[in-house]
């Protein structure tokens, strides 16, 4: 069978640092082919370079039997090429119609734009996605998204241009369980129809359950192509890491007895959150699961102050929490970490070392900032976390997706918190770094530090959590001790509803 | 599907309505309501046709080069350069046109080449931004100063002047309504077709987004350019209707049009980072900072004191739309 696309012997370099040294892939017609690496290993910059958005410094790329070498995105896309890019790709000013079928717009006379089409043609590609948009309105801002929201938005988008190759970075990073089964059922119905796509993503039960043939890659260079169906996760890895095998899914250290109560919040609104309580001990990782968007996030930016609280009281280590804003949840040890970095999380073109120092700046009340100190307190978390850089004065930018999320992933922990809030924090981290970044965890919580982590990933919180709260429409519906986590309880209780005396708690004044 | 239990309820399409709250220009013409009640109130002959062609008029210089740095802005960009082209273009037009005899076919000539040359002088700043990635208020200053300086050239001191049909033609215009009433109304037709069409989304797109428009495929440095270029013959059709008042050539004129431009921009509730906003809004920001300007004239404020005054106003107006944008979101 011919290859639809291959790649060989494809280098890239950025100044001293090389991001590709030699790239390979044979995409077959109809198929999913995984890319697997560790963070920083050349995956997105292989893909940008096959989409046109990045040029390559050698090598070369067959398309249907044709060299070519595509100077700007708009020729890949002519050629028949879709890509849903890892860091967002959409315009927040615009809408969602206006981002799907930017560029495509269907047209009327003197360069208007035909709307009535544009809606139709909106109308009718929803129907193709079936209940992964069911809620998407056409008109709504795409920076008013929720960022599953968007990531869908961007999905659609590719789809729009109606390819014959589909390039998905780590398009489900943000999507949860019932998403990705939704998302899962469109790749089926697209590879039906002869179309081939390539998939990135750093969750591992995604490649078994989509995946028909896997590309792995280390540090910027094609290791080996296997089909899926005739590998193993240990080999993978093992592939992956290039070294002997780690108990990667070591149990979790001996229990651990979780200390005093640092952290206890009563009848806790905001957002989509209702009427949130909950008790968190030292020492103790306290889970938040469900669907999407079911008030889990909502309840830790409320306890941080990123949005308005709708009353609720918040004790940390027995002090009432003095004042709405970050900057007094910050003083009170109070850390959020968020995994939507390219809103909440990353300073946008700055340096990588000011990224990570301006969690302990904002903490410090000295009015000067002692470069080396600074450098010293990071520099734990750099090692730790084995953040792959090229210089710390390089721009955030030049760092890949997931070594970008340990930046902010490393911020928070730098400042030494006494209850740290993950929001969904691994979004693109490789399975090793994730590894060494609970270690990390661990390692703080044993000293003291008390965790409440949100995750869209389940095994995230089965491996991790002491217990988890799993929510439903901005309610807890159900809590699962340690013992009886498991991916089917968890399931199971995210369909639970609010028992109906939740509602009817008294309103707090 | 096993998830049956979730139900999905029916697209709610409620937000349409949000949407139309979220109109950049709202607030602004809101605004304006206010201003021209003001206006009203200390002249109480402002609907006259008289006092309302005069205030047309006056706003109508202030209204183009709006428009011209509105395209910039939703671009991502900025140009500080408008007001020195309105300048150079003032001064070539009437020296060229006394050059050619000023006979009716010199005036046209002179027009035309003036229109041009507004339009190359924006190509320009947009090539030496999108082409270098340069800083684009850096490189506008810069621009703004070689435009400025080449005025001065041309005509070192205000002067010159241009044959009387230019400014009775202008001044009187057709079937008894003057010409910048027309000027007015193409502008607004011209505006309101410009928000229909693939190239404004585009710009919007590159402003809100550089990176994802690049990778969407569009031409984002054409893009920016062509946004220089539309605000440079702005620009020059507001020069020629400067000087269809003034009927002599003056190489600072256009100086205070500069910022001016900018503060009618942001006063119609334009983003000034990009992206987002609207061309009638700027219209009427304009038409706002005219009216000031009238109320001013009007107080019977002292001369020293009217500057201050109206920049407080300025200051008001901009505070009262950022507050209400606030209460709002
Ligand atoms: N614009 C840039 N300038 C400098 N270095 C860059 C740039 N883009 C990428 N790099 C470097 O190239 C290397 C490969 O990056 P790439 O984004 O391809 O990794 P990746 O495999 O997609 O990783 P991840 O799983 O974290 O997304 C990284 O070390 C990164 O620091
Ligand atoms: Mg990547």
């Amino acid at each position: 069978m011919a290859a639809v696309l291959e790649a060989s012997d494809v280098a890239k370099r950025y100044g001293a640092v090389v991001a590709l040294e030699r790239g390979e892939l044979r995409l077959e017609r109809g198929e999913v082919h995984v890319i697997l690496g560790s963070n920083g290993c050349g995956k997105s910059t292989l893909c940008k370079i096959i989409a046109g958005a990045v040029p390559a410094d050698g090598g070369s790329v067959v398309l249907e039997g044709r060299s070519v070498a595509f100077r700007t995105p708009l020729e890949a896309q002519a050629a028949g090429i879709a890509t849903v890019y890892q860091e967002t790709g959409l315009v927040p000013t615009l809408s969602v119609v206006d981002n799907i079928f930017l560029g495509q717009e269907p047209g009327k006379a003197g360069g208007r734009i035909d709307r009535k089409a544009r809606y139709a043609r909106f109308e009718m590609l929803i129907g193709r996605l079936g209940k992964l948009a069911a809620h998407l309105d056409p008109d709504t801002l795409v920076g008013d998204l929720s960022i599953d929201q968007q990531q869908i938005v961007e999905i659609i988008k590719a789809l729009s241009r109606e390819p014959k190759i589909i390039i998905f970075d780590e398009s489900t990073s943000s999507l949860d369980r019932a998403q990705v089964a939704d998302f899962f059922a469109l790749v089926r119905a697209l590879k039906h129809q002869g179309t081939s796509m390539i998939f990135i993503s750093h969750r591992m039960e995604e490649i078994f359950a989509i995946g028909d043939t896997v590309t792995i890659m280390r540090n910027g260079r094609f290791i080996d192509r296997r089909p899926v169906s005739e590998t193993s996760r240990d080999e993978l890895v093992n592939l992956m890491v290039g070294s002997a095998l780690q108990q990667m899914i070591e149990a979790r250290q001996s229990h651990r007895q979780p200390g005093k109560p640092v952290l206890s919040v009563a009848r806790l609104s905001g957002g989509k959150a209702q009427g949130i309580s909950l008790e968190l001990r030292e020492g103790e990782i306290l889970g938040l699961g469900g669907l999407h968007g079911q008030g889990q996030s909502d309840t830790l930016l409320a306890l941080y102050g990123g949005i308005t609280r709708r009353g609720g009281e918040i004790v940390i280590a027995g002090k009432q929490l003095g004042g709405s804003t970050p900057a007094a949840a910050l003083k009170q040890g109070l850390v959020y970490v968020s995994g939507d970095r390219g809103r909440a999380g990353a300073l946008r073109g700055r340096p990588i070392i000011e990224n990570l120092i301006v969690g302990i700046l904002s903490k410090s009340s000295k009015p000067i900032a002692e470069r080396g100190k600074l450098r010293a307190q990071v520099r734990p978390v750099i090692d730790q976390l084995k953040l792959k850089f090229g210089r710390l004065s390089d721009a955030i930018e030049t760092l890949s997706g997931g070594n970008q999320q340990k930046v902010v992933v490393g911020r928070g922990l730098a400042t030494g918190p006494t209850v740290l809030l993950l929001d969904d924090p691994t979004k693109g981290i490789d399975v090793r770094a994730k590894q060494d970044l609970f270690a990390l965890i661990d390692e703080l919580c044993a000293g003291g530090m008390a965790v409440i982590l949100y995750s869209s990933e389940d095994m995230e919180l089965i491996d991790h959590a002491d217990r988890v709260l799993v929510f439903n429409t901005g309610h807890v519906v159900a809590e699962i001790s340690r013992e009886d986590l498991s991916e089917f309880a968890l399931n199971e209780a995210s369909l639970k509803t609010a028992p109906a005396h939740a509602e009817q708690q008294p309103a707090h004044v | 599907m096993s998830d049956a239990v979730l139900d999905i309820p029916s697209r709610n399409r409620t937000r349409r309505s949000r949407s139309f709250w979220r109109k950049p220009w709202l607030l602004s013409a809101v605004l304006l309501v206010v201003f021209i009640g003001i206006n009203i109130l200390i002249q109480p002959r402002f609907f006259s046709a008289y006092a309302l062609g005069n205030i047309i008029t006056t706003m109508l210089p202030w209204m183009l080069i709006a428009v011209g740095q509105t395209y910039v802005i939703f671009g991502g960009s900025i140009d500080l350069s408008l007001g020195a082209i309105v300048s150079l273009v003032n001064v070539v037009v009437v020296v060229l046109i006394t050059a050619l005899g000023g006979g009716p076919g010199a005036m046209v000539l002179g027009m035309v080449a003036g229109l041009l040359l507004g339009t190359l002088c924006g190509a320009l700043n947009g090539f030496l931004i999108s082409a270098f990635r340069l800083q684009a208020i850096v490189t506008t200053f810069a621009t703004s100063i070689i435009y400025g300086g080449a005025a001065l050239v041309v005509l070192p001191q205000a002067g010159g002047s241009l044959p009387t049909e230019y400014f009775t033609v202008y001044s009187e215009g057709f079937f008894g309504l003057t010409l910048p009433i027309y000027l007015l109304v193409a502008l607004i037709l011209v505006a309101a077709f410009v928000a229909t069409t693939r190239y404004q989304k585009h710009l919007l797109a590159t402003g809100g987004n550089r990176q994802a428009a690049f990778q969407t495929g569009l031409p984002v440095r054409r893009i920016v350019m062509g946004a220089h270029a539309i605000a440079g013959f702005m620009s020059a059709v507001a020069a020629l209707c400067i000087l269809g008042v003034a009927g002599a050539g003056d190489p600072l004129m256009g100086q205070a049009f500069t910022l001016g431009s900018v503060s009618a921009v942001v006063l119609g509730g334009t983003a000034l980072a990009g992206g987002w906003g609207s061309v009638t809004g700027s219209i009427i920001g304009a038409a706002i900072l005219a009216l000031i300007n009238n109320i001013i004239f009007f107080s019977g404020i002292d001369y020293i004191y009217q500057a201050i005054v109206q920049g407080g106003i300025i200051l008001a107006a901009l505070a009262a739309g950022v507050f209400a944008s606030r209460r709002q979101k």
